[in-house]
């Protein structure tokens, strides 16, 4: 579990940000395209250079290179490598930074079960359809047991069918591990779904935030 | 439609018979008697050795310089690039003669650079370091601007989703980057290869053309023509044919795979 908190974000799109998220809590950002929803998360990432300070668990990661900061991040492409397998994709998620002792082969399996996808282990990314392509790709970030994770609308593409059953198997997911979960989207449905807390994000600020059952204009 | 066809295949016909006229020419003045004698001689197989040796290990210093500058190019912006963009593409529309020209003022004893190597006993001309330096400058250029577009074509956002998961840049250029753009490097390198393979104006400035020190396959050509013996000559021009077509398939065969892949990948690189 990772608690966060981002203290006064600036970059071209965000206009001093704060946001506090507790440890295991979801929140998702609303907003229309444009609105700066998606840098936040890149920022967060350390795939955008801001200004401001940004703690994980209290800890001041704002200089951080992406690949140190430990945490999860699923966008909306995926961003399969498709010249590895979907087991060689968990592989490459397991190595760097795993704890030494640790059996990767069954961290895979365990994270591709987790994933509702082990059955497609020896599979090939362009052999996936839509929904499969974003269960390894979730498989992928949870190989890492991350304490945060970091969704970019990554069930936009999907039809309404897989997209609920992807949300209820992500909630509960993450509740079981205890992630925390920073979530953007432009569906209030999703954000209602998954979420604890809802933020509303317009013009680069985080406008209003409220209980995900009233979905923030 | 079908009159455009026919007049635009006149010209097309034009050029791929004067290609084969000159390969058709060279092969009928093949001495095929005495070719096997011609092909085994020490002189063809010191040239051919020479050759292999030499573009080999070019290619293999062009790639580790041209690699990274590539990936530099595609990926970065900064200023001047336009300007570098030229000079690195220079090497390929000027005669690498010219260039022998200049390295060879820049390296000779008189040279900046030159004399103070001939000072601390270094010595690149008429040797085979200069005809490394020749295909080396030939190859590079070739391979920078290939594998640049090899790597262009790679999203950059995988390597960020690589760096999200815990790889540090240097294993996402290695691990992600490197192998998504396999077949494009692939293909640079067999273009370099066959650049260095077949490169004669630098090393001639560089390295001179001396028989049985310097003479590679292209050098041996232009030797035996000089000294009227045409049948060696004729020989190392075949070995060279050879080369440079199994060269040319392989970039072919790797140009169509990649076609191939793109077309049932529903979801490419880019």
């Amino acid at each position: 579990m990772t608690h966060i908190r981002l203290d006064n974000i600036g970059c071209r799109i965000l206009a001093g940000l704060s946001l506090h998220v507790d440890s295991g809590q979801a929140v998702a950002i609303l907003g229309p395209s444009g609105s700066g929803k998606s840098t936040l998360l890149k920022v967060i990432a350390g795939l955008l250079p801001a200004s401001g300070k940004l703690y994980f668990d209290h800890q001041d990661i704002s200089k951080q290179s992406p690949h140190q900061r430990g945490l999860a991040y699923l966008s909306q492409d995926l961003h399969l490598f498709p010249h590895l397998s979907v087991k060689r994709n968990l592989w490459l998620a397991l190595l760097f930074g795993c704890p030494k002792g640790i059996n990767k082969r069954e961290r895979i399996r365990q994270a591709l079960i987790q994933a509702r996808a082990e059955h497609l282990a020896e599979r090939w990314p362009t052999q996936l359809s839509g929904g499969e392509r974003q269960r390894v790709a979730l498989a992928r970030c949870l190989a890492r047991q991350p304490g945060l994770m970091l969704l970019d609308e990554p069930f936009s593409s999907l039809d309404p069918a897989n997209k609920q059953a992807l949300w209820q198997e992500l909630d509960q997911l993450r509740r079981q591990l205890g992630m925390t979960l920073i979530l953007v989207t432009h569906d209030p449905l999703e954000a209602q779904a998954l979420a604890d807390r809802v933020y509303n994000m317009a013009g680069g600020q985080l406008l209003s935030h409220d209980d995900p059952a009233v979905p923030a204009d | 439609m079908r009159l455009l066809v026919w007049c635009f295949a006149l010209p097309l016909v034009l050029i791929a018979l004067l290609i084969l006229g000159a390969l058709a020419s060279l092969l009928l003045h093949l001495p095929w008697q005495s070719l096997q004698q011609a092909l085994l001689s020490e002189e063809t197989r010191f040239a051919t050795l020479l050759s292999l040796q030499t573009s080999l290990l070019s290619l293999l210093i062009a790639l580790c310089l041209g690699v990274p500058a590539a990936w530099l190019m595609a990926r970065q912006q900064f200023a001047g690039k336009v300007w570098l963009e030229t000079l690195l593409d220079i090497p390929l529309v000027t005669p690498p003669l010219v260039a022998g020209v200049g390295l060879l003022f820049l390296l000779g004893h008189r040279g900046t650079l030159g004399s103070q190597l001939a000072q601390w006993g270094i010595e690149i001309l008429f040797s085979t370091t200069g005809i490394l330096l020749a295909q080396i400058y030939v190859a590079a250029s070739i391979i920078v601007r290939t594998a640049r577009a090899a790597f262009a074509e790679v999203d950059a956002d995988y390597a960020r989703m690589a760096w999200t998961l815990g790889l540090p840049p240097l294993w996402s250029f290695l691990l992600v980057e490197v192998p998504m753009a396999g077949r494009g490097l692939a293909a640079a390198a067999v273009l370099g290869w066959a650049r260095a393979l077949g490169e004669f104006g630098a090393t001639l400035m560089l390295a001179g053309a001396t028989r049985m020190k310097t003479e590679t396959l292209p050098m041996s050509v232009f030797l035996n023509i000089s000294s009227g013996e045409t049948g060696l000559a004729v020989a190392s021009a075949a070995i060279l044919l050879v080369m440079a077509f199994v060269l040319l398939l392989l970039t072919r065969l790797l140009a169509r795979r990649r076609t191939i892949e793109i077309q049932h990948d529903p979801h490419p690189a880019r």
